[in-house]
């Protein structure tokens, strides 16, 4: 983690002046910032994007429309919003693995996933995933096999990604909300793979 | 804003593409070098990426340009591009030969080869 | 901007802070950096602009900044700048609300 220059205590209190001058200005409404608050913390999420992802595994034509116009076939699904107004969706295969960063700042759809965890938004991440992915993918646990095509997306512009994880074996009876149940936020950004759901205990 | 209007942001976003149609300085196919500049205001062009060659891969529509709409200048609405560079043109032979990296570039950012 | 931010390709950054079952926010002003920064974007500051005022701070500062640290420098830089509050009425601020928790 980054080392703070300034104590907890007295950012929040800075914070607060910052507040309660805006408030009292009348250039922020308190009900805003609490609307604002509890919809990235309770109703926007990655269960929106791994609804996508079940969506496109067991609907072709969806997942054609999908890869062809992300920004189309997810308003088909009304999931479409703030900082995914713009959307790529990008097919991981046995041949092509896919990882998603922005290296500028910390772009990233939020609408479909929700705010980046803290890892997406460290220095660590932004500057090493374009020079090194596969060492970034290794401290995931995830070894790409030399022959695979390793291909990096920064999101420097107005476009927003997404990676349509590869299906998982041993998943064909499962409906689509159980599918969804098994997509991972890091498997949309590329850092992990969608694991096979645990074999039944006999 | 009202709690109604960030409800309606939260919803729909706020669309960057431009209105009106402009020309498009490049194809799909064509060969591109990232432009050497260094700017001192905003600009959404990383400089590991300056100087290097890439191809287009898809040409995304038409933007407004973040690099003068941060400055709050004119919206400048360009062809933004997706842009292919492998991983040996960014970083040198030790980088793995089938790697490549993408990257979305508008005219403003690309000359011709 | 040769900024700090532009960081793609940099090296000897530390191990990416991997953290398990991570809250949305860590405390309450950073919810509150956020939300205060969203009621802002389309209403008074383009994104690109608040984006360019992060960028702004100095590197030393930048790379030594949690990322909603930032965030809060990119306002108070934002609201000074356009003249909704000053800096001194913020500083008055703070010391009235030190004042009145001791």
């Amino acid at each position: 983690m980054s080392s703070h220059h300034q104590a907890e205590s007295d950012i929040a209190l800075r914070v607060k002046a910052i507040e309660l001058l805006l408030v009292e200005k009348g250039i922020i409404d308190p009900a805003t910032l609490d609307t604002i608050i509890d919809a990235y913390e309770h109703k926007i999420g990655p269960h929106n994007g791994a609804r996508i992802v079940a969506r496109a595994w067991i609907d072709p034509e969806f997942k054609h429309r999908l890869l062809a116009d992300g920004t189309s076939a997810i308003a088909e699904m009304k999931l479409t919003g703030f900082s995914s107004e713009h959307m790529v969706v990008v097919e991981n295969t046995p041949n092509i693995h896919n990882l998603i960063v922005c290296t500028l700042c910390s772009c990233y759809p939020w609408a479909i996933l929700g705010l980046p965890p803290t890892w997406y938004k460290s220095f660590a991440y932004r500057s090493r995933a374009v020079i090194d992915p596969r060492g970034v993918l290794q401290e995931f646990g995830l070894e790409i096999p030399e022959q695979v095509e390793v291909r990096v997306w920064d999101s420097n512009a107005d476009l927003r990604y997404l990676v349509l994880p590869e299906r998982p074996p041993g998943t064909e009876k499962m409906t689509e909300d159980k599918l969804a149940g098994l997509v991972t936020r890091n498997a949309m950004i590329g850092t992990a793979k969608v694991q096979s759901p645990a074999a039944p205990i006999d | 804003m009202t709690a109604a209007q960030a409800e309606e942001l939260l919803r729909n976003g706020l669309s960057c593409r431009a209105e009106n149609d402009t020309f498009a300085q490049f194809q799909v196919g064509d060969c591109v070098r990232a432009r050497v500049m260094h700017p001192q205001t905003y600009t959404r062009l990383p400089r590991y990426v300056r100087g290097k060659v890439g191809i287009i891969v898809k040409d995304r529509g038409v933007y407004v340009f973040p690099d003068t709409v941060g400055q709050r200048l004119d919206t400048k609405p360009q062809h933004v591009y997706s842009v292919q560079f492998a991983a040996q043109e960014l970083w040198g032979t030790n980088a793995p030969a089938n790697d490549t990296l993408f990257i979305d570039l508008f005219d403003d950012h690309l000359e011709a080869v | 901007m040769n900024g700090p931010h532009d960081i793609g390709g940099m090296h000897n950054m530390e191990p990416i802070p991997i953290e398990e079952n991570e809250p949305v926010f860590h405390s309450e002003w950073e919810a509150k950096v956020f939300a205060m920064s969203f009621a802002t974007f389309g209403n008074y500051f383009p994104v690109d602009e608040t984006r360019h005022a992060s960028e702004r701070m100095p590197p030393g500062q930048y790379l030594s900044s949690s990322y909603y640290e930032r965030w809060l420098y990119a306002l108070e830089l934002l609201i000074t700048e356009h003249n909704f509050v000053t800096k001194a009425e913020i500083e008055e601020r703070i010391n009235q609300l030190a004042q009145s928790k001791t």
